[in-house]
């Protein structure tokens, strides 16, 4: 058990990380800690699946004279850049969306927004 | 006519392009963005529906975006299920009509090009979702629509439309990210994003990732279809949203979820590897709970408009339903409904917007006596109304009555039942509805002096309603055409 | 013999249109009437060229579209169909005649008019439904369309009254699409032109439960007691529309569907072997004798024709229930015997109302004496109801009582000897205090009711008299009937 836990401990550590943020969005009033909460999330996602590309005792896949294979898979991370693309988009616009909250009701606690309503 | 697989490419280039030109193009003036997203959206639908023909003849095909092999490449593939780009650039276009006189009063003149460019990045985001043969492509433009949705819901100015938008927001993001953790695994597995290929290489896989991965898709794409309980985003951002832009989120962008789940079972049922009785179970009781709970909240709803949301997570149970069956006629049902309930459902959000346009009222006390005023606008939606209930001869009666059929050919009589009777539920509320606009003593006669929408905003809802009623008479159409894919999918469970 | 011939579509089809012409007529009164008495006659052009045909045994087939095999939009006009629309073609005419006059001052004309003949469409539909599917979608449109008659009024009262009759109704509709679904399920079709297409395979238990949920379902439009409460409720809809209700469309269509559902769907051999049909003949004879009872303390006019409604449509029922074919024969002809009769009663109770204002029967005295004509029709359509020899009443009474004697049920010719004499407990008051009490002196001046009211009147009453009568004439609509119970039970 804790061998297996060992041996995939990026795995869980991904798992882990993805639980904290989710539990951040769920609890959190503050609208910024809400939406780090889901950054955390997505920081977990994405290492998971670089973590995927990774081959033991694997060469960064940058071709040129004297490196040989075996490569780590490259393929992951080029995903990931657009993950992250898309990720930054996302928080641009939540605090964007934020702001505007802001300006509107004087406030960003999710709680006290309800009563705004 | 034979295929030609290149068009695919333009299907996603052309209001792709044509998207990121809107505010360039609007720059002076603002109706030159709504003219020229008009034109893009046109120039898409004449592609869309060549294609479809091509589909209907010579089934499926697939093009290769810039000459790489599959596993490599990036895939373009359009199947039966695809066809349902037919109805995004039906209502794509009609929304562009509605929303010139909408656009002109809801919103400040500058900001009208990037209203539009949202709206073309949107409908570009579900013309890719439904062609895309590659399982993060489906992701990438996911995120395309779900972030133009997410921004277009805040447009509207509402007081707390950028509340609604952020829950939206949140919702929408955890899903995509449950999704793409669920990519993540299957390509751990296979070493392809392909859906083809993904579905080849499944076999012999162990069962514990693939019940996570499977799993964790289905459940992100019931977040992005609204399922109850997953639907707490859905009434404030449809309700709150423009009413074109209502119309798409409610008619198109929740059938998301329902095509990435029909692209689930596709790898699923196509690799063999495996088993979705479980999942199918889940989706059942998932889909009858969304279908009364839907109807039981809408039916205290006073705004028309949250009526209309809380009435989208009834028939997108329908749908869920038909999926879990996994009876041919229980899924030809679910996919024609992705279909019929998209032109009735835009049917009574833009109808609903045109009487809170010309009235400045939304709440169904408010409106009372309107029938009378706006004569058309009401028929329109009366005419959803009946059809959303599934009363024939109308849209609704075809779906409904293939999803109750594919349950008793299944062996769950009990889901006929709710669905039959859950459907009886949502005419209560549909009534008071129609009641209300025809039947009832105005609260305020000033709204007798009311006069009908504009051209550009009736003539998109007359040619939805009739659609409805088209639809209903020429049921047969879409199920003959939508038949094949099913009896495809369904072949590896033994012909359905 | 079955020949395509687009006669069966048309018929349905022509009151459609004439709806769209007086929805597009506007305020229009002469082009309202005018479309509403052309399509009328139209329709029974169409139907009556039918006839000569159908009593030939020719079955005329049209199949409009199809959405898989098997299932689609298709009419069929057999010889119980033809029957049905003959008498509803020509209470359409009728009827549209006697509204034109009823509804001179009343507000949305437009609207009544038109979803007047949606109404009969809908009902000519049902009539020519070559499968349950078909049937099915007349029979929800049906009760879409009869809505906004029902509260034409728009009072609270009558908004209840909608409400009531939508619930029960759709309900209704709901039981008929599941039956019909596992029908499909079973049998692997949906056809009416089969005396019979469930197999006995499908088991006891399956079977008995699809029959109760399709009769139930029928049921409620039949108001079967206990599922009637929405009658009496609806009577606060305009005269004609309560006519229409009560004589030609709705009630009518509901028992039409149940004689579909145990001759085209179960057929009497299967029945026979359930048994089942005991239990619907014992519930029928119950309606029969209980709304009888009601209707004698009712005072209100309309709501004892209410009740008199549904004591005499469960004699459908019961006739269909004893599946022999003397009660089946009589079933039939009781759907044309009590649709002339009854309204002729609706349309005299209108008159009344029309012309004196009074609604209840205690108010009537000395009636006949102002309004003779009327009254007189009203006698007539009361001595049919009693079950006078020579009436239209008495046909029913006497094969069904037969009917019954052949299946050595003796006990149901007793329910028609008691349901005889208490349909003379709650008429005969009427007439006689029409006639021979005196009125009250300080009445205004009161006067036979226009013709377009009278005329339609005294011609049901005519038709009640020749219903009676010509029982052995060939040709005439019992032939029809004959016709129909020979193709059920296989003769």
């Amino acid at each position: 058990m804790i061998a297996a836990l060992w041996h995939n401990l990026d795995y869980a550590a991904s798992v882990i990380l993805f639980c904290i943020g989710l539990y951040a969005v769920i609890t959190k009033e503050n609208l910024i800690k809400k939406f780090m909460g889901l950054n955390i999330m997505e920081t977990a996602v994405f290492a998971f699946i670089v973590a995927i590309g990774v081959v033991d005792g694997g060469e960064a896949p940058i071709m040129g004279p004297g490196v040989e294979p075996p490569f780590i898979n490259p393929l992951p991370q080029a995903l990931i850049l657009t993950g992250i693309v898309v990720a930054l988009s996302t928080t641009a616009l939540a605090l964007s969306l934020i702001i505007r909250i802001w300006r509107q009701c004087g406030t960003i606690e999710a709680n006290e927004l309800r009563e705004v309503e | 006519m034979t295929p030609w697989p290149p068009l695919l490419a333009l299907l996603i280039v052309v209001p792709l392009t044509g998207a990121v030109i809107t505010p360039v193009v609007g720059r002076t003036r603002a109706v030159r963005s709504a003219n020229w997203s008009l034109g893009v959206m046109l120039a898409t639908s004449v592609i869309a529906l060549v294609l479809v023909v091509q589909v209907a003849r010579a089934g499926p095909f697939s093009y290769v975006v810039g000459g790489w092999l599959a596993p490599y490449g990036i895939e373009l593939r359009f199947d039966e299920f695809g066809a349902v780009i037919a109805v995004i650039c039906l209502l794509g276009t009609l929304a562009m009509v509605f929303s010139r006189r909408y656009a002109a009063r809801a919103m400040a003149e500058q900001r009208i090009p990037y209203y539009y460019a949202l709206l073309l990045l949107n409908l570009t985001g579900m013309i890719g979702f439904a062609v895309t043969g590659d399982l993060f492509n489906l992701f990438v433009f996911m995120e395309i629509l779900s972030l133009s949705g997410y921004a277009l819901v805040a447009v509207s100015g509402e007081k707390i439309a950028e509340m609604a938008a952020f829950k939206y927001l949140i919702m929408g993001a955890i899903s995509s990210l449950v999704i793409l953790l669920a990519i993540g695994i299957l390509y751990a597995l296979t070493g392809s994003l392909n859906m083809a290929d993904v579905t080849e290489r499944l076999g012999g896989a162990p069962a514990a990732p693939l019940a996570v991965a499977f799993g964790a898709l289905t459940l992100g794409f019931m977040v992005k279809a609204a399922a109850f309980p997953l639907h707490i985003w859905l009434p404030d951002a449809h309700a709150i949203a423009p009413s074109p832009v209502s119309a798409i989120l409610s008619g198109l962008v929740v059938k998301v979820g329902i095509i990435g789940m029909l692209r689930v079972y596709q790898i699923a049922y196509g690799s063999g590897a495996v088993d979705m009785r479980t999942l199918n179970h889940v989706l059942m009781w998932l889909g009858a709970l969304s279908i009364v709970m839907g109807a039981f909240f809408a039916v205290f709803q006073d705004d028309i408009k949250m009526m209309l949301a809380y009435s989208t997570i009834s028939n997108i149970g329908y749908i869920i339903l038909g999926l879990g069956l996994a009876s041919s006629y229980g899924m030809i049902g679910a996919s024609v409904h992705v279909f019929n309930h998209a032109i009735i459902k835009a049917t009574l959000f833009l109808g609903a917007g045109a009487l809170i346009f010309q009235t400045g009222k939304r709440t169904l006390t408010d409106l009372a006596g309107v029938g009378h005023a706006m004569p058309w606008t009401v028929a329109a939606i009366s005419v959803g109304a009946i059809s959303i209930v599934g009363i024939p001869p109308t849209a609704g009666f075809v779906c409904k009555w293939y999803i109750a059929l594919g349950a008793v050919q299944a062996g769950h009589p009990f889901f006929a039942f709710a669905l039959v009777f859950g459907a009886l539920f949502i005419f209560i509320y549909y009534i008071r509805m129609v009641n209300a606009f025809y039947f009832r003593q105005p609260r305020d006669p000033a709204i007798l002096e009311v006069t009908e929408a504009p051209a550009s905003m009736l003539v998109p809802v007359l040619i939805l309603a009739s659609l409805c009623l088209i639809m209903g008479v020429m049921g047969s159409v879409p199920l003959s055409f939508i038949e094949p894919a099913v009896h495809r999918l369904l072949l590896p469970l033994g012909g359905g | 013999m079955e020949v395509v011939d687009a006669r069966a579509a048309l018929a349905p089809a022509i009151s459609l249109v004439c709806a769209a012409l007086v929805f597009a007529s506007a305020d229009n009164t002469f082009w309202r009437r005018f479309f509403s008495i052309a399509a009328a006659l139209a329709k029974l052009v169409i139907v009556m060229s039918m006839l000569p045909g159908s009593l030939r045994g020719v079955v005329y087939t049209f199949k409009l579209v199809e959405f898989t095999e098997g299932v689609g939009l298709a009419f069929r006009a057999d010889a119980l169909g033809m029957f049905f629309s003959v008498v509803s073609s020509t209470l359409w005419l009728i009827t549209t005649i006697y509204a034109i006059g009823y509804m001179e001052r009343e507000p949305n004309r437009r609207r009544f008019f038109g979803f007047f003949a949606l109404c009969v469409s809908t009902t000519v539909g049902v009539a020519f439904a070559e499968n349950l599917l078909t049937m099915f979608l007349f029979y929800e449109s049906l009760t879409i369309c009869t809505y906004p008659l029902v509260i034409h009024d728009e009072t609270p009262e009558a908004m209840k009254a909608g409400r009531k009759y939508l619930i029960y109704t759709l309900t209704g509709g709901a039981l008929v699409l599941l039956g019909s679904i596992v029908t499909y399920q079973l049998a692997g079709t949906m056809t009416l032109s089969q005396p019979g297409i469930l197999p006995l395979e499908a088991g006891r238990t399956t079977l008995t439960v699809l029959f109760v949920a399709l009769i139930a379902g029928f049921g409620v439009k039949a108001a079967i007691m206990p599922l009637h409460g929405w009658l009496p409720s609806a009577m606060v809809a305009p005269t004609p529309v309560s006519a229409l209700l009560h004589a030609v469309a709705v009630v009518k269509v509901g028992a039409f569907g149940i004689l579909r559902i145990i001759y085209n769907i179960f057929g009497v051999a299967l029945l026979r072997e359930l048994g089942i049909c005991t239990w619907l003949a014992g519930l029928a004879a119950f309606t029969i004798l209980a709304a009888s009872v009601v209707a004698i303390f009712q005072d209100n006019l309309k709501r004892r024709l209410a009740f008199s409604t549904i004591s005499q449509l469960s004699y459908i029922v019961l006739g269909a229930a004893l599946l022999t074919p003397l009660a089946a024969t009589a079933a039939i002809v009781h759907i044309a015997n009590q649709a002339f009769a009854k309204i002729t009663m609706f349309f005299v109770a209108g008159s009344i109302q029309r012309a004196t204002g009074k609604t209840t029967v205690h108010e009537l005295a000395g009636i006949g004496f102002r309004m003779p004509y009327t009254m007189a029709a009203f006698t007539i359509a009361a001595l049919s109801f009693i079950g006078v020899p020579l009436f239209a009443g008495f046909v029913t009474k006497w094969y069904l009582s037969l009917g019954a004697l052949e299946d050595g049920a003796w006990w149901y010719a007793l329910v028609m000897l008691a349901s005889a004499l208490l349909n003379a407990a709650y008429w005969l008051p009427v007439v006689y205090t029409a006639f021979f009490k005196t009125a009250p002196t300080a009445e205004v001046e009161v006067h036979e009711a226009h013709w377009t009211m009278l005329g339609p009147t005294l011609v049901c009453a005519v038709f009640v008299i020749i219903l009676g009568a010509t029982v052995s004439v060939p040709g005439m609509p019992f032939a029809l009937a004959s016709a129909a119970v020979k193709f059920v039970f296989g003769m």
